[in-house]
């Protein structure tokens, strides 16, 4: 069995190691000091089970959990916290299994022999946990995530310019590129409000790379956003909101 | 306002201090407004509304500025008794009082007056009834029983209303300083129950340093646990500060640097226990632990001639990690009005700092300890 330890307190982990070696409940086969590193390192070594804490900085375990669902072979998902009353309540309600540090050792081999991976069920409250943290405050994810070619690509939502809807599916563009996501449009402007608005009914633009508004070949007023050469359109009714956002923020104008 | 709150802690007596200017004042207010309710009360109005309302002020003035001062000498006395001994005996006191003004005023003041006025009659018209009833034993007697009557009930409600004031501020305090003692004892929970994962995981791999944190756990506990009131010496803080801090040290690895600039401290000047402790750890958990790449937390100060000033400066992290972690001012607001408290106007918390740093500036007057 392929384990990997997530936590980024380095005495944690080589606590971690040492009683899965004594128990001989597995082979660790790599750790991680954060949510990102967690996240390339089950691609590379395909784990069965993710040895996951919940508070790091960053991407915290719950995102990380939430990206790992999204992968090809999910692997089995074991949280670990010291003390979050706020996440465990809900960890607990869903019945998805945790162990709390100091860790003791037959709670570990028993989490270690019927770990499975995170049913739908699961994943949907964890999600909702998500929405609210302790402050009271919504938390967002900090990455969007999504498989190309059967590979999980995460994206940091900083890098974000916008998201479009076309077609069937969810678009978001940066600046190398852009990946089609699974999320709606109508999600994302929920979750991520604070830092993107709706400009259009197909789209949400990034606040902070908003750099002005113009009109295209057409006629059409559009965003023009740092970063991209691609163009939002505007609807006329929501014209104003990213005015209001020039003016405030002190950038260009038309 | 120290005095008084120091006065307050010192007895624990219902009644406010008369010493105190303020006090003094408000006795000679209330005494002023009572004189014009007693020159107003009459049906039927006098023709000598001035020279009434100039008496019966001089009177009561007399009365409360004498009880007044009697209960600020005799406060120390008063204390020893009991707020309910304590009451009868100024109740008693501000009685005796009034009667032995009401004696002065009767032979000093009323008997000359009315001989004058005895005399005038006679002299302009002999042949009128001299007004001689004023003057008689009756209405000495009756003289003195109205002033002890108005001075009994005006007493008896004024000290009613100091029990009342009393027991609402007592509540007061004692609600404050539960809230205060809630506060301080709240080292967090999780910090707990990291340090003793940190210590599972030294044990097996370092006992020296598993010993050193629990050594540096039990006295940051210790500190924590005290009491609220006894104020520490800088030394003790910082060392406090230093525990604390060699603890994350562990926990975080590398991702945490501190720095010390603390030799120009007086070791011996005092503040309140654990208000440097609290900011410490307010940066490690804003400024670190959210922060994937780690910083640093440096903790400085010195004195001049105006007084002593700690900062506690810790590095941000960036925009995005930020917003995960709503700061609370709580345990901020906390160590200020504990700084308040204790040191008056005189000390401040400052924050200042930009996109990279943070930094908390104490500022508090030298006070050696006296023990």
């Amino acid at each position: 069995m392929k384990i990997i330890i997530v936590d980024d307190e380095p005495l944690a982990r080589s606590r971690l190691l040492a009683m899965i070696t004594e128990l001989d409940a597995g082979e660790v086969v790599g750790e991680a000091d954060n949510g990102g590193d967690a996240l390339r390192l089950v691609e590379q070594v395909a784990p069965d089970i993710v040895l996951l804490d919940i508070r790091m900085p960053g991407m915290d375990g719950i995102e990380v959990a939430r990206h790992l669902a999204a992968t090809l072979r999910p692997p089995a998902v074991i949280f670990t916290t010291a003390y979050d009353s706020h996440a465990l309540a809900a960890i607990e309600s869903n019945a998805v299994d945790y162990l709390l540090k100091p860790i003791r050792k037959p709670r570990l081999q028993a989490a270690l022999e019927r770990a499975t991976t995170l049913t739908r069920a699961q994943l949907a409250g964890l999600e909702a946990v998500a929405q609210e943290s302790s402050t009271g405050r919504p938390r967002t994810r900090t990455h969007i995530s999504a498989t190309l070619h059967g590979n999980l690509q995460l994206l940091p939502l900083g890098e974000i310019r916008f998201f479009r809807a076309e077609h069937k599916y969810v678009t978001a563009r940066y600046p190398e590129g852009q990946l089609i996501i699974e999320d709606t449009l109508s999600a994302l402007e929920t979750e991520f409000e604070e830092r993107f608005v709706r400009v259009h009914r197909n789209a949400l633009v990034a606040k902070a790379h908003v750099r002005g508004i113009e009109r295209d070949t057409q006629g059409h007023q559009c965003v023009r956003l740092d970063g991209v050469d691609d163009r939002v359109e505007v609807s006329r009714r929501l014209a104003p909101v990213i005015r209001r956002l020039l003016k405030s923020s002190g950038g260009g104008g038309d | 306002m120290q005095d008084r709150v120091a006065k307050l802690s010192e007895d624990d007596l219902f009644l406010p201090d008369f010493c105190d200017m303020g006090t003094v004042f408000t006795v000679v207010v209330v005494g002023a407004l009572l004189a014009f309710i007693l020159v107003l009360s009459p049906v039927v109005s006098t023709t000598h509304w001035w020279r009434d309302l100039a008496l019966n002020s001089l009177f009561i003035q007399w009365v409360a500025l004498s009880s007044a001062g009697l209960l600020c000498s005799g406060r120390r006395w008063l204390s020893t008794l009991g707020n309910a001994r304590a009451g009868i005996a100024a109740y008693g006191l501000i009685l005796l009082v009034s009667l032995l003004c009401s004696e002065a005023a009767y032979w000093l003041v009323a008997r000359p007056v009315m001989d004058v006025e005895h005399f005038i009659a006679q002299a302009g018209n002999s042949d009128l009834v001299p007004r001689s009833v004023p003057m008689g034993t009756m209405w000495h007697l009756e003289f003195l029983a109205k002033n002890l009557s108005i001075t009994a009930i005006v007493a008896a409600v004024a000290l009613r209303y100091f029990y009342v004031q009393y027991q609402w501020r007592s509540q007061v305090q004692s609600e404050a300083k539960a809230r205060i003692q809630a506060l301080q004892s709240r080292i967090r929970p999780h910090f707990l129950f990291n340090s003793m994962n940190t210590i599972a995981s030294l044990t097996r791999t370092s006992p020296e340093l598993a010993e050193q944190v629990t050594e540096d756990l039990a006295d940051l506990f210790r500190a924590s646990l005290g009491d609220a009131s006894v104020p520490v010496t800088l030394e003790r803080e910082i060392e406090v500060c230093r525990q604390y801090l060699r603890i994350e040290e562990q926990r975080l690895g590398a991702r945490v640097s501190t720095e010390f600039e603390v030799d120009d401290l007086p070791a011996d000047a005092v503040l309140p226990g654990l208000t440097l402790q609290p900011l410490a750890e307010n940066a490690i958990y804003h400024g670190i632990e959210p922060a994937e790449h780690g910083g640093f937390v440096a903790i400085s100060g010195g004195s001049d001639d105006r007084g002593i000033v700690v900062r506690i400066t810790n590095s941000l992290p960036d925009t995005d990690a930020r917003s995960a972690r709503q700061s609370n001012k709580m345990a901020q607001e906390n160590v200020e009005q504990r700084l308040r408290a204790f040191f008056g106007v005189n000390a401040s918390l400052q924050v200042f700092g930009d996109a990279t740093e943070y930094t908390v500036e104490l500022r508090f007057p030298y006070l050696k300890d006296a023990s």
